[in-house]
């Protein structure tokens, strides 16, 4: 097991390796100009531009600038933000990590949870009436764009009747000393619609999976025995089928623990959340190669972290998968 | 008689409930949250020059004179005193500035002279600061005289001196910064939270989120009656719009165009409120070859399709389509708000026929009928490079390619992500490029993208007139009324017709009607907050000052 481990970070740390080298070297060959941002449409004497490309090292060859950039990786410093000049980029990343890991828990929380239930719900029903119906509701989730649901919310739920808030991270008026209990229930209001729109859009595929792939565990002959044997049809399905339904679900988890840090762009745009999926898609924009590097490396870990807890998962489910 | 249980329940409800309402709202103090689409992360004088930054910065710093209402650089009558209280002119090439002794920092050390010679000197000093170094070129000493007195010259007389003196660089606390390189105040704990002198103070900032300032109750001018400023960080365009209308804001301000302000008419508790903007959109020639800035433009190096071009827009039309009654025609490069704009000759007029005939006279004919003039051989073919990001160009590049083809004139549509747009634009690989520029108040700066001296630098068409460099010369040192310099220089720009002009947009603020005394400055938008109060009849739960 531990040798097993060992060569699957091993792997992974390679791959975290690569990756860093092609980013980083990617982005400096995506054209544009990093410092448009800075002069805001102001015209920009040469000896300014001058001035801030020394400061952002931009006057360097590219080579140079990766190992500065490696040089400060190791210390733990990120460089100084292009966009957010002179903010850090540790803090201008460290801002979004606590906003993006809730909306990304509350998302996965829900799907994992009432995905998991639905599809097991709908998997013991299967072909009636009330089954048919869920797929229609989930599958029309599912088809809608998050922006258009989210714009949707929003327009409805908070601009026109006022009940939850239109959007951001916490109410601009909260008291900087407001206790723990009143800025956690703050940010629970703030925290609804973006998840909701999420959940609605993702929640059709947790559920068909979970469906699809207990129908199958259930047709086994052990499951088949255990009815056989008198016990209860909700023991039947907990206790005996729905572990060995577990790997798609689990390999979907997989797949989507990156959202944690990922977000989603779309999303919290529409409901100005403050997370890292906003903040990299505006260093996309600027060019702001720091926190552009410093958000790809977090989604590029997270993914790998996702790829490794899966195979963990499995293993712990089913220690023969260890030799696969 | 002993008063019946219930008589003691009701007056005991309406103790523990407190002041009835409208007792609560004897007071004209209250609170605003303004949107803002970019982060503030330095509002600090000289050292950004964004206009989130300059907004918050307005509020925490006072220049020594605030340019008066009508932004006329060149009158010092009309500036309104600001840390000083007066000026007096000693010669033609000398201003001396009386601080007013009631002027203080935030930390409650008073500003001094020492103040306004230490920060002037770094601003005049092309190592540190390269911008102002560059504005401030003519001021040529900074003394004081006592702790009070400041005195300023110049190296000849000039219209602009006072605004030179004020606009630039409002004075910084030298007795927390003297000590430390410029280069590393960016990084220092000053910069995080700013000491100023202004009418608010630094509150506190949630990086990513907003940035709270709270008024200063000793402020020399007067008491801010809105105790609280949050600057509210959204970068979304519906969303900054929707946190007004769903009460989470109470102003968002922008360039908007017509079909972002419908959702706002219907609010009875919104109002919207304009004022003239300093910046300007525009056609920008390239003069060179793309990518040779040694040969003329094969196309728009010859004068006619320039001004072709010119009379086959029909800007009064488009700007109505897109911007509604949110924009004005642009007769050269200064907003609606520079007072250039008001003696500026107007720019050419929509002539499809005359811009027809221009064309033919250059030797441009449809030879094979396509639609497209052509001539030996080569189509009148250009392209547009505009930033998608953008609304207004984006919703203007259309309507300008339909009012083209009109003429003759195929214009291939170039939508860039706004890093590519603005790196092709610098290194002049365009034909034309769809600018926006916001400008100072001054028309000074037309120096550094239209004249001959700025090649190299901001003039990216590659724009050079001796004519226009001679009168430009002429209108900027022009000592006294610098009226009729100005015109000469502006109508011999527009006879180059080194671009379009087409609009200035108007600042375009959607605001909670609970303010009252309100009042923008396009140089400064939200300068005036302080004098801004609200309506007691209408203050809301989020206008009481937080409870402990």
């Amino acid at each position: 097991m531990l040798a097993w481990l060992a060569r699957r970070l091993a792997l992974a740390t390679v791959t975290y390796a690569v990756v860093t080298v092609v980013l980083f070297f990617l982005m400096r060959a995506t054209p544009g100009d990093p410092l448009q941002r800075l002069d805001d449409d102001r015209p920009m004497p040469p000896a300014e531009r001058e001035r801030l490309e020394a400061i952002f090292g931009l006057d360097q060859p590219p080579l140079v600038q990766f190992q500065r950039f490696l040089g400060g990786l190791v210390q733990g410093d990120l460089g100084t933000s292009i966009e957010f000049y002179p903010l850090k980029v540790r803090d201008v990343v460290a801002s979004r990590v606590v906003p993006s890991l809730l909306l990304g828990t509350a998302v996965l929380l829900v799907n994992f949870t009432l995905g998991v239930w639905l599809g097991v719900f709908q998997a013991r029903r299967r072909g009636k009436a009330v089954d048919r119906w869920l797929t229609r509701i989930a599958l029309t989730g599912y088809a809608m764009p998050s922006f258009w649901l989210g714009l949707m919310l929003v327009a409805l739920v908070a601009v026109e009747w006022r009940l939850l808030p239109a959007g951001g991270f916490t109410s601009p008026l909260l008291r900087a000393d407001a206790s723990f209990a009143e800025r956690g229930l703050d940010v629970l209001r703030h925290l609804i619609l973006p998840t909701l729109t999420l959940s609605v859009v993702t929640i059709a595929v947790t559920t068909r999976y979970q469906r699809t792939a207990l129908i199958e565990v259930l047709r086994r002959d052990y499951v088949q025995a255990a009815r056989a044997r008198g016990l209860r049809e909700a023991r039947v399905v907990w206790r005996h089928a729905w572990r060995n339904a577990l790997f798609p679900v689990l390999t979907l988890f997989g797949l989507w623990l990156p959202i944690l840090v990922t977000g989603s762009v779309f999303v919290e745009e529409v409901f100005a959340w403050p997370g890292l999926g906003g903040l990299a898609a505006t260093a996309i924009g600027s060019r702001d190669y720091p926190v552009l590097m410093a958000t790809a490396l977090l989604a590029s870990g997270a993914v790998l972290l996702g790829g490794v807890l899966t195979d963990l998962a499995y293993v712990w489910l089913d220690p023969r998968t260890q030799s696969a | 008689m002993r008063p019946s249980p219930r008589i003691l329940l009701a007056i005991a409800a309406l103790v523990l409930a407190g002041p009835l309402p409208a007792q609560r709202a004897a007071t004209d103090h209250g609170t605003i949250t303004i949107v803002l689409g970019r982060e503030p992360t330095l509002p600090v004088p000289l050292l950004s020059y964004a206009s989130q930054d300059l907004d918050v910065a307005a509020l925490l710093f006072l220049p020594l004179a605030r340019i008066g209402r009508a932004l006329e650089t060149t009158r010092e009558d009309r500036f309104e005193p600001g840390l000083a209280q007066s000026w007096t002119r000693r010669d033609s090439v000398t201003l001396a500035f009386d601080l007013d002794p009631r002027a203080k920092w935030h930390d409650g050390k008073p500003v001094t002279a020492r103040d306004v010679v230490w920060t002037l000197a770094q601003a005049r000093d092309s190592t540190v600061a390269p911008v102002t170094a560059l504005l401030l070129r003519r001021i040529t000493s900074v003394t004081a005289e006592g702790d009070r007195r400041v005195v300023f010259r110049f190296s000849h007389a000039y219209a602009e001196q006072m605004y030179d003196a004020v606009f630039h660089a409002p004075p910084l606390p030298s007795h927390l910064l003297a000590e430390l390189p410029f280069s590393e105040i960016p990084g220092s704990a000053y910069a995080r939270a700013p000491v100023g002198n202004g009418p608010d103070r630094w509150g506190r900032v949630e990086t990513g989120r907003q940035v709270e300032l709270v008024a200063d109750p000793s402020f020399f001018l007067g008491e801010p009656k809105l105790t609280r400023v949050i600057f509210l960080l959204v970068r979304n365009a519906e969303a900054q719009i929707n946190m007004v209308l769903d009460g989470t804001a109470d102003a968002f301000e922008g360039f908007l165009i017509a079909r972002d302000i419908r959702p706002v008419m219907n609010r009875p508790e919104l109002t919207i409120r304009t004022f003239p903007s300093l910046s300007v959109g525009y056609l920008l020639f390239n003069h060179a070859a793309p990518g040779d800035g040694a040969r003329p433009h094969p196309i728009l190096g010859d004068p006619n399709v320039r001004r072709a071009i010119a009379h086959a827009i029909d800007r009064p039309r488009l700007l109505r389509a897109v911007f509604g009654p949110y924009a004005s025609r642009a007769e050269g490069p200064f907003g609606r708000a520079s007072w250039v704009r008001r003696i500026a000759p107007e720019g050419p007029d929509f002539d499809a026929g005359k811009a027809r005939r221009l064309l033919a006279e250059s030797g441009w004919r449809d030879s094979d009928g396509d639609g497209v003039l052509d001539k030996g051989g080569r189509p009148l073919r250009l392209s547009l490079n505009y930033p998608g990001t953008s609304i207004p160009r984006v919703a203007l590049a259309e309507p300008i390619q339909g009012m083209l083809r009109r003429i003759g004139i195929q214009l291939d549509l170039v939508r860039l992500d706004g890093p590519v747009w603005a790196q092709r634009r610098g290194q002049g690989q365009f034909d034309i490029d769809f600018s926006q520029a916001s400008l100072d108040p001054t028309p000074s700066g037309l120096v550094q993208s239209w004249s001959c001296a700025g090649i190299g630098g901001t003039n990216v068409g590659r724009i050079c007139s001796e004519a226009f460099d001679d009168a430009l010369h002429r209108a900027i040192e022009a000592a006294g009324d610098a009226t009729e310099p100005w015109r000469t220089a502006i109508r011999t720009l527009q006879d180059q017709t080194p671009a379009v002009f087409l609009f200035s947009p108007a600042d375009v603020v959607v605001l909670h009607r609970r303010y009252r005394q309100v009042s923008f400055r396009p140089e400064a938008r939200w300068a005036d907050l302080w004098r801004w109060s609200v309506d007691p009849a209408r203050r809301l739960p989020r206008d009481e000052p937080p409870k402990p």
